[in-house]
């Protein structure tokens, strides 16, 4: 084959994965000790903050980053598919069901067919859309407890602490899905251990790109795409083919 | 300046070879003078010393058996009223003599150089409390018996804080029971904290919840001990648990504790139209801190319950419905990404 690499990621695309890293990373550190104040951790990173009020604002900040990449990122998202570049991949199909039954019959011994994914898998796609819906639960129950005389102006009082309420277990959700999931994905699944740099270098091998995306990849090559259930590719663990 | 100085003078001569006083009969001898209720000693500053020692209060207070004159007026020798007085002030009797309590009382004497009194006399205020202002001197009996007692003798220079805790819940009970704090139990005795500066603000969730969250004497009154934990296990409580020991220097704002809403000596119950978290005064208490606060503003505070279908619908399914979703989700995933290495096991 002609090419080792596959460009996988636009710059734009990995500057906010970069943003988004570091924004969730710091939100994570600021805002989790508030919801588990009374332990020692909590006081020790507070305190390594400069205190809760400091520890507020850093917060904030990265809080209305967050915001605004999500904006930007629907924005970009919009521009690209009104310009019919490319249609938005990630819109959840009838295909990524039937991916994700397979997918969990595979995993159960039930079959050794494997599901051929495109773009992007099903378990991608849900990543995402949790990451979306998050994130407009965070940012606005975060707006309601940053401004909440303002909120309470034309909304019910009680909406405050159900704002409190869900901001922190919301918080706390996306701090577990994404230390457990991600991490998992991303690092210590044994296809791509120790880490999966694609996200950062933008580029994927041609090898991954058969294993992990091979209908893709197919688009990209100009071959028949088929239906994607063809169940002939490489299982979890199993020898590659190598392209 | 003596004026009874005549049959002193008469004491001395008789008997002028006294390096001491005799330790048998110490109190006789000193008495032999100060026993008459007209001697008194003036002052450059135009007050009167009195000189008297009643016999009676003296035997009667809790060093009536236990001490001699001298072992306070420990630099008094028999001849001491032929000299010069050395005091302008009857404050500088008192200064001269404070500190001789801290021979026997060290602990107590030690822990008021870490309070409040001892710090602004420190800087110059000469009316700050001594031991002998609170104590008394010859007449000292055991302190709160009863305890109104302590109060009473706070409000002696403290009166318009002790006419405003006078009427509230706490001091209204306090001439009938002792179940209700007195200045000491929350200022403390010896080491009074400086109350300006917000510290001992930021300590209030522990001294209140001393007596709030005990079972049996909220018991008594109807009263939740529920109090401290949902404080804190709101927004304000959180805040003052990382803020504690902080003081309100350089504009710093401090989370609102339990006086802040509450009030501090004018306390009421919680359903006196005149408390200030009392459903219709609660937006004004509100807008303290939160200024511009709306009529539905107060409703943000659960008022001490916890979320419940009645108390708080909208917080309570919030709260119930993470309780389901975030084992479900992660519970889901955990489990896939175990079957998903449990398949690469397999194929090996």
């Amino acid at each position: 084959m002609s090419n080792a690499y596959v460009v996988r990621f636009s710059l734009s695309q990995r500057v906010e994965h970069f943003v988004t890293m570091v924004v969730f990373t710091l939100l994570c550190l600021t805002g989790l000790p508030q919801k588990f104040f009374d332990t020692g951790w909590a006081a020790g990173l507070v305190s390594f903050f400069g205190g809760i009020d400091s520890t507020r604002w850093i917060h904030r900040v990265c809080g209305i980053v967050l915001a605004l990449s999500t904006v930007v990122h629907f924005a970009n998202g919009i521009h690209t598919m009104l310009s019919k570049k490319v249609g938005f991949t990630m819109v959840p199909t009838r295909k990524d069901f039937e991916d994700a039954i397979l997918q969990l019959r595979y995993y159960l011994g039930m079959t050794d067919k494997h599901p051929q994914y495109d773009r992007y898998d099903y378990k991608q796609k849900f990543e995402y859309w949790g990451l979306v819906a998050g994130n407009i639960i965070m940012v606005a129950t975060g707006f309601i407890l940053f401004f909440p005389t303002e909120t309470a102006a034309f909304l019910p009082g009680q909406v405050i602490p159900a704002a409190k309420m869900a901001h922190s277990n919301e918080g706390l959700m996306a701090f577990l899905v994404i230390t457990i999931w991600h991490i998992f994905n991303a690092h210590l699944n044994p296809d791509v251990f120790p880490f999966d740099g694609s996200m950062f270098t933008g580029k994927i091998s041609r090898e991954r790109m058969q294993h992990e995306h091979p209908l893709e990849l197919a688009r990209i090559e100009g071959r028949p795409v088929g239906d994607g259930h063809g169940g002939t590719g490489p299982g979890h663990g199993s020898e590659r083919d190598v392209g | 300046m003596m004026r009874s100085s005549v049959p002193l003078l008469l004491v001395l001569l008789a008997a002028p070879a006294w390096a001491g006083i005799p330790a048998d009969d110490e109190e006789g001898d000193c008495l032999g003078c100060h026993s008459d209720p007209d001697q008194s000693v003036d002052l450059p500053s135009g007050e009167r010393l009195p000189l008297y020692v009643d016999r009676e209060v003296f035997a009667k207070s809790v060093h009536g058996e236990a001490l001699r004159c001298t072992e306070c007026h420990s630099d008094k020798t028999g001849d001491h009223a032929t000299g010069e007085v050395p005091f302008k002030t009857r404050r500088d009797v008192t200064r001269a003599y404070y500190e001789q309590c801290k021979g026997c009382h060290f602990a107590n004497y030690t822990k008021t150089l870490d309070g409040v009194h001892f710090a602004v006399m420190a800087k110059g205020n000469e009316k700050a409390a001594l031991c002998v202002d609170c104590h008394g001197a010859h007449d000292i009996s055991r302190p709160g018996q009863p305890r109104t007692r302590i109060s009473r003798m706070c409000s002696r220079c403290h009166s318009a804080e002790a006419d405003v805790y006078g009427k509230s819940v706490h001091g209204r009970a306090a001439e009938n029971t002792s179940d209700v704090p007195v200045c000491t139990d929350c200022h403390r005795a010896h080491d009074i904290a400086d109350p300006r500066d917000g510290a001992l603000a930021m300590r209030t969730p522990e001294i209140c919840g001393r007596c709030h969250t005990d079972e049996k004497l909220m018991g008594r009154y109807g009263l939740s001990t529920n109090v401290v934990d949902s404080y804190l296990a709101d927004f304000h409580g959180m805040s003052a648990s990382f803020q504690k020991g902080l003081r309100r220097e350089g504009g710093r704002r401090l989370a609102a504790v339990c006086t802040d809403c509450h009030g501090v000596h004018d306390i009421q119950k919680a359903d006196d139209p005149n408390s200030s978290v009392m459903a219709s005064n609660l937006q004004r208490t509100c807008q303290k801190c939160h200024p511009g606060a709306s009529e539905t503003f107060p409703k943000a505070w659960l008022s001490h319950y916890e979320p419940s279908a009645e108390k708080a619908p909208l917080v309570w399914m919030v709260k119930l419905f993470y309780m389901v979703f975030i084992p479900f989700m992660v519970g889901g995933l955990t489990l896939q990404i175990a079957l998903h290495l449990w398949r690469v096991v397999v194929n090996r």
